[in-house]
């Protein structure tokens, strides 16, 4: 598999016109069979379906007092038009934006005068004029958070509560920290990779969730795929990059915590953006306990970007900016989450998030293995990234 | 619904579903013929406390690409082509043909019925107590279909074992015993499925005497499973949900209103009429000239059926619909127009 692909002697490296134009013959004859198949209606295949297949998403739901509003997308092979629409099993009429006939991957938006009752379940059922129901429930319908000054404040108090502030408590440990010896650093170092796997693993699930939702032309798990690599390959490279650079090693160090606090932070955007999405549809009712839930479980991540600082000393200030880094984006997230919401980009989110923590962690085992090179630590690495592990498994009873 | 304590014009508007269009195009102007096209509400002019809107759908149907409308088949009789026997007696002979037809049944949705004669539901068919009658049946579907009519006849006329294959044809004959409301559907395997499918209709036998004159209609309560399920998601009367809804019926304070009422629902148990503001004398299966019964409300399982007969004091607008109310918001809901 090592065989280096061979390289054509003497030729140029750029391509000659020649080259594109042999680049362009299998393009040419690939629209050719195109043509053929789209002319000979299949050229020989019977390709119409029995039944008319149609796929409709449900993309946002908006509740306001005594009215509904349903935004669909055409997620089929080709054009729907919606017929009637069943409202908890009450035919109800509807008004719909821009018409009732949406083209492949086109929008819609249905607005219902309906009296919905708070905290009872709403079946929505529309009926295209294939007649196929498509349905779906809101478990307990509530009133959506509408956009505009007070929403602002409440999803920044949001990313505030679940993203700066816990990081920055995290960063509190500081002090404590710097008391420590190599044995407890290397344990601390473990235990921030077992925070980061887990976290990265969590992220990864529930970015799959989001993507499980989506309509199929979307292609969900291709997405948070894509995301995840993405992210992981742009951060490595650029910490290679930087690596390459070459200064002393507390300042390799400082980098891998800002790197940590970078990873951290994307991460805490995909969160914030999950939360903001979900607190303005009202499905998650962020109680007191969900709150303090998400600072406990946060307030270890504060911990993983100043490990690999704590031997030296890094200023207040840098120390803030760090868990800055780590938590505010929670806060665009929430912005982002209550105010656009969409499916699609909620999934990439949490996949770039969970490549991000990812490749932060692959960074932590490499100074852990410099350290445990030069001391045999037996158990302590497990010890640690076990600790990590359980931790956020303990903390995320509190969350879930 | 949340009560409205206005009286009078704004409730009538309210009824007729598109109370704020309403207003705007004054009540007068409304037409009855299913040529509104307009959204039966249009958010935003829908003011605050008025209450929600009527169920229903946006639109009409194409009733003209149907090839029926409600509002006339609720009172088209089919007395067929009559001649006199030898002896004096009246032979009476109707033509049916079954078909595989698309009929929109909601707004731009085509339901793939199986029809006689190209309606849903079929033609009613009428006759007097004594006749003898010869239904002329072809299958024009791709299904084998028969004709099963609810009275009494020979077993060979019975329509269950005799099935006719596409493009084949059937006469059933026989006398027209006894006297009542009755019905008519196929009845070849899977029923469930070829009754759920449109094909049936009312069938009126006359007592030899008559009935007093009143202003008569019919109404077959039937369900629509439009995705095929096994579970129906429309109800309606006499084939589009809504219809007289949107298009109510007009009759006259103090006349004898006389309604033949069958129940062909399928997959549900039961199905009931209930008549808003006012009582009705009830003639189960109309096989009696002396009503059992002086109601509001009637319950009818499949293939039970009896006649209706009332009088209006006030006019006004009046519903008539399931009192299951869930069948009444899926589609089974009418009004009464009565004039002064």
């Amino acid at each position: 598999m090592d065989t280096p692909i061979p390289t054509p002697a003497g030729k140029p490296a750029r391509p000659d016109l020649k080259a594109l134009v042999l680049l362009a013959i299998p393009v040419l004859l690939l629209a050719g069979v195109i043509a053929v198949f789209l002319l000979t209606a299949g050229a020989g295949l019977n390709v119409r379906p029995v039944a008319p297949v149609e796929d409709l998403a449900f993309e946002r739901l908006v509740l306001r007092e005594g009215e509904i509003e349903v935004h669909v997308r055409n997620t089929g092979p080709d054009t729907l038009t919606l017929s009637s629409a069943i409202l908890n099993e009450t035919v109800w009429p509807f008004h719909i934006e821009p018409g009732e006939t949406l083209p492949r991957l086109g929008r819609a938006t249905l607005t219902f005068a309906y009296p919905w009752i708070e905290a009872e379940p709403l079946a929505i059922k529309l009926f295209t004029a294939n007649s196929i129901p498509f349905e779906t429930v809101i478990p307990a319908a509530a009133e959506t958070i509408p956009s505009g000054g007070d929403a602002w404040l409440r999803f920044t108090l949001i990313g505030l509560y679940v993203g700066v502030l816990p990081v920055l408590l995290g960063i509190g440990w500081y002090p404590a920290l710097r008391r420590m010896g190599a044995r407890a650093f290397v344990f601390l170092m473990a235990l921030t990779v077992g925070l980061l796997l887990f976290l990265g693993i969590d992220a990864v699930n529930e970015s799959l969730e989001v993507a499980a939702r989506l309509g199929r032309p979307f292609q969900g798990v291709g997405l948070v795929a894509t995301g995840v690599l993405g992210a992981y390959l742009l951060l490595d490279a650029i910490t290679r990059h930087q690596a390459g650079l070459g200064r002393g090693e507390s300042d390799q160090r400082l980098r891998l915590a800002t790197m940590i606090a970078v990873g951290i932070g994307l991460h805490n955007l995909g969160e914030g953006l999950a939360i903001g999405a979900a607190y303005r549809v009202g499905e998650a009712a962020l109680g007191t306990f969900l709150v303090i839930g998400f600072v406990l479980q946060n307030i270890t991540e504060g911990l993983g970007i100043i490990a690999p600082v704590v031997r030296d000393r890094p200023s207040v200030r840098r120390l803030v900016v760090l868990g800055t880094i780590g938590g505010a984006p929670a806060i665009a997230g929430a912005w982002i989450g209550g105010s656009i919401d969409s499916a699609p980009l909620a999934a990439l989110f949490l996949a770039v998030g969970a490549g991000a923590v990812f490749e932060v962690m692959v960074e932590v085992i490499r100074l852990v293995r410099r350290q445990t090179a030069k001391e045999a630590m037996p158990l302590n690495v497990f010890a640690g990234v076990m600790a990590g592990m359980l931790l956020l498994y303990a903390t995320g009873f509190l969350v879930k | 619904m949340k009560p409205s304590r206005r009286a009078g014009r704004r409730d009538f508007l309210r009824m007729s579903g598109y109370g704020a269009l309403a207003v705007a195009m004054g009540a007068a102007a409304l037409p009855r013929d299913g040529t509104r096209k307009a959204p039966a509400f249009a958010p935003g002019l829908h003011a605050h406390g008025d209450g929600p809107p009527m169920p229903g759908f946006n639109r009409e149907v194409d009733h003209i690409a149907n090839g029926f409308n409600p509002s006339d088949t609720l009172t088209d009789f089919d007395y067929g082509v009559v001649s006199t026997l030898p002896g004096g007696r009246t032979l009476r002979e109707y033509r049916l043909f079954s078909g595989d037809k698309d009929i929109e049944v909601a707004p731009g949705a085509a339901f793939p019925a199986w029809v006689y004669n190209g309606r849903l539901p079929g033609p009613t068919l009428r006759a007097r107590e004594g006749d003898l009658l010869r239904v002329h049946f072809t299958n024009g579907s791709a299904h084998p279909h028969t004709v099963h009519f609810h009275g009494v006849h020979p077993a060979n006329m019975d329509g269950v074992f005799e099935v006719v294959q596409p493009g084949e044809s059937f006469t059933y004959e026989f006398d027209a015993d006894p006297f009542g409301l009755h019905l008519y559907h196929c009845h070849v395997m899977p029923l469930a499925k070829h009754i759920a499918k449109g094909l049936y209709g009312a069938f009126i036998i006359d007592p030899a005497q008559g009935r007093p004159p009143a202003h008569e209609m019919v109404m077959v309560m039937h369900g629509l499973d439009v995705d095929f399920d096994g579970v129906n998601d429309f109800y309606a009367v006499n084939g589009i949900p809504f219809h007289y809804d949107r298009n109510p019926i007009p009759i006259k304070a103090g006349e004898l209103v006389r309604v033949y009422l069958v129940n062909i629902l399928e997959f549900d148990l039961l199905n009931s009429f209930h008549l808003h503001a006012n009582f009705f004398h009830y003639y189960p299966t109309g096989t009696s000239l002396t009503p059992s019964e002086f109601t509001d409300t009637v319950i009818q399982g499949q293939a039970q059926r009896g006649i209706l007969e009332f009088r209006y004091t006030y006019p006004g607008r009046y519903m008539f619909h399931a009192h299951i109310t869930e069948f009444t918001e899926l589609g089974w809901t009418g009004l009464f127009d009565v004039a002064a």
